[in-house]
């Protein structure tokens, strides 16, 4: 096996375990022996990052092992993001920036922590705001950052007007078509993303993922717009 | 000063610490250690625990982890640390019999212990179900009158006068006082005005539960709910809920829904942070008792193998380490008029019985909609006294709660679900009976869980 490869090799079992200090060490070795940072990233990154949603979605990992290996990935990521942004043709990217929230008036946080380390995983920059978050200061983050996608929760009946109040306020500002909104939580039906005009929902977290990417591509296939 | 005020006092000068840090740092990896040191494990198959030091166990594990953790406090980011002797204090000081409600309907809650021979109490509602307007008052009324029925609970209501109601603002107070005032309304309505009732559930901020602490709404011997958030956290908004309960003393109905896969991991895990929640809750929560409600994090409902085993557990740590009174929630996958919603509940509700806790239900379709009525609220009931009066084994209820798992375990593969109909789909709106095709349903899920082992129903 070539030093690569064992490298790769190791830099996704640091991922796959969760072992962020690890993860970011064996990087930074990967880049100083010359390794393809975008090998790096498919062949270490991104595939630890897939098998450990494929754990996921079988039962065997649950949320700590998710959350740990998103720490890895933001870790590796650190080291790798800065030479592919040089040399990256973001027309061709499925990822971006996401910021997300759990809407104001809601606290409940677990799915949107899910979704965030499975962005976060998928190679997605994430800024996660938290719980109980005004839609004021949600639009303020993803106007300063730059964001592709705001992504939303609300897990309670009486939180959701506060989603629609988000998506109505992004129009009144005339920012509506610089974001792609996503919206999700338990009570959250595509009929009624639809109903209040968000660009996509998803039933569980792997499909927001997958959700996301497909809209990013679609927006950057047409030109930037929605 | 009262005592609560020293725990505030702690949630504004305990050690920092992040929400992150604490989530995966302190509860996960802490978690995780703990189990490993009382290499706890769950047997799929065993989904209702027969090993009473599995059950000591859990509770040993849930202890120290509130040992070494304390809990936090989301609106200051600090860490509320407990001594043990506090701890144990709160374990010694919680209730043992809770009277509830007033005058010929009021009942008496008290802590059930393995296989008791006493019924559980049957406390009828789908708590938290968003509902509209419209049906709110005759889909409580649908277990108000069922005889079997000792206490009420209600879903939330999600709009008034047309207008839809948004936490947090003025819409919560007049949904709240709107909500106590059909539950009156009901119970008069059927004549038994004095019971008692888990109340205010459209306040999920402190705003509603402020607005009803009075007694034309929710009476001293009502309950309302001071939740802890997931997991061993508490915020300003419900130490408020609990501070509202101060002088005025209506029931707080501590409340943990522990995530079933999340931070706690696997369901050895999630018990042991359970366990914890509730020790915790004694103190933060000021619990009169607490409620018991699992949270599947892939399917949400009770009725998975993992929250059956967990619930399951819990309870038996409870009844043999520190009784004290559990209710436990029962949030079936399924919806009126489907014959699964009925194996579900008679799975939990047997589960439940034998482990030593009461039963609360049912939030049919995932109490996610207006889908519950008063028909599985009996059967729930009914299914809970044929286990204490057939005096049911934890051996034989873990043989019946499989064979109903074969029924309806295919469920949880849907992605759709099974939500069933309306409640008023599901019931004759002028004579608030079952449609006969529910009502025989009903009989012919009896006779089938009558024929698996439950002779008694």
């Amino acid at each position: 096996m070539s030093e690569a490869a064992g490298l790769l090799g190791r830099i996704r079992k640091a991922i796959v375990e969760g072992a962020s200090t690890d993860a970011e060490q064996l990087t930074q070795e990967a880049v100083a022996a010359g390794v393809d940072a975008l090998d790096i990233l498919n062949d270490a990154l991104m595939s630890g990052a897939d098998e450990v949603g494929a754990k996921f979605e079988s039962g065997e990992y649950f949320l700590p092992e998710l959350m740990l290996t998103g720490r890895a990935l933001k870790a590796a990521m650190a080291v790798v993001s800065p030479i592919l942004e040089q040399r990256t043709d973001r027309s061709t990217e499925d990822t971006g920036k996401a910021v997300i929230a759990t809407v104001k008036s809601d606290i409940h946080d677990i799915g949107k922590n899910m979704v965030a380390s499975l962005l976060t995983a998928s190679g997605f920059e994430v800024t996660d705001l938290g719980v109980d978050v005004p839609i004021k200061e949600i639009i303020a983050k993803a106007q300063e950052l730059d964001a592709d996608v705001i992504g939303c929760s609300a897990l309670l009946t009486t939180s959701m007007p506060f989603l629609r109040d988000l998506i109505d306020l992004l129009d009144a500002m005339g920012e509506r078509d610089r974001f792609i909104v996503m919206v999700g939580g338990a009570s959250v039906t595509p009929e009624y993303a639809v109903h209040i005009k968000a660009d996509g929902t998803a039933p569980n977290a792997m499909d927001a993922v997958k959700e996301a990417r497909r809209l990013i591509r679609a927006k950057r296939e047409n030109g930037g717009n929605r | 000063m009262h005592a609560y005020q020293e725990i505030l006092e702690r949630a504004g000068t305990g050690k920092y610490c992040t929400e992150e840090d604490w989530d995966l740092e302190k509860v996960a990896m802490t978690t995780r250690r703990i189990v490993e040191e009382y290499s706890l494990s769950w047997d799929p198959d065993q989904v209702v625990p027969n090993d009473p030091a599995v059950a000591d166990a859990v509770f040993e594990a849930g202890l120290q982890l509130v040992r070494e953790l304390g809990a936090y406090s989301r609106t200051t980011e600090r860490i509320i640390d407990f001594e043990a002797g506090e701890l144990e204090a709160g374990i010694s000081a919680v209730p043992q019999e809770l009277t509830m409600g007033e005058g010929p309907d009021a009942r008496t809650l008290y802590s059930r212990t393995i296989m008791d021979e006493r019924p559980p109490l049957v406390w009828a509602g789908n708590p938290g179900a968003p509902t509209p307007e419209r049906l709110f008052l005759p889909i409580v009324k649908s277990w108000m009158q069922e005889p079997i029925v000792d206490l009420v609970t209600c879903g939330s209501l999600s709009e008034v006068d047309g207008r839809e109601v948004r936490t947090g603002d003025p819409t919560e107070i007049i949904a709240t006082r709107r909500e106590l005032r059909y539950m009156r309304e009901g119970l008069a309505s059927v004549g038994r005005p004095g019971m008692g009732m888990l109340g205010a559930q459209s306040s999920v901020s402190e705003l509603g539960d402020l607005a009803v602490a009075h007694p034309d709404y929710l009476r001293q011997s009502d309950a309302h709910l001071v939740p802890m958030l997931n997991e061993l956290k508490m915020d300003h908004r419900n130490m408020s809920k609990a501070v509202n309960s101060i002088e005025y003393g209506m029931r707080n109905a501590s409340l943990a829904c522990v995530i079933v896969g999340g931070l706690g991991g696997d369901a050895p895990g999630c018990a042991v942070v359970n366990v914890a929640s509730f020790i915790l809750a004694n103190l933060t929560c000021l619990a009169d008792y607490h409620i018991c409600h699992p949270i599947d994090m892939r399917h949400v409902a009770t009725s998975t193998r993992r929250v059956l085993w967990v619930q399951g557990v819990v309870e038996q740590a409870f009844a043999r380490n520190a009784p004290c009174i559990i209710v436990s929630d029962i949030y079936p996958k399924s919806g009126a008029m489907t014959r699964e919603l009925l194996y579900e509940t008679a799975a939990n509700a047997i589960a439940i019985t034998v482990s030593g806790g009461h039963l609360e239900g049912c939030g049919s379709a995932d109490g996610l909609l207006p889908n519950g009525t008063g028909l599985e609220a009996r059967f729930m009931g009914e299914v809970g006294h044929a286990v204490t009066n057939q005096q049911l084994s934890l051996g034989e209820a873990n043989t019946l709660v499989l064979a109903l798992l074969d029924k309806y375990e295919h469920l949880f593969d849907r992605p759709q679900g099974n939500p069933g109909v309306a409640f008023d789909l599901a019931y004759d709106m002028e004579e608030l009976v079952p449609v006969p095709a529910w009502q025989q349903m009903y009989e012919e899920v009896k006779a089938e869980v009558r024929e698996l082992g439950l002779a008694a129903l």
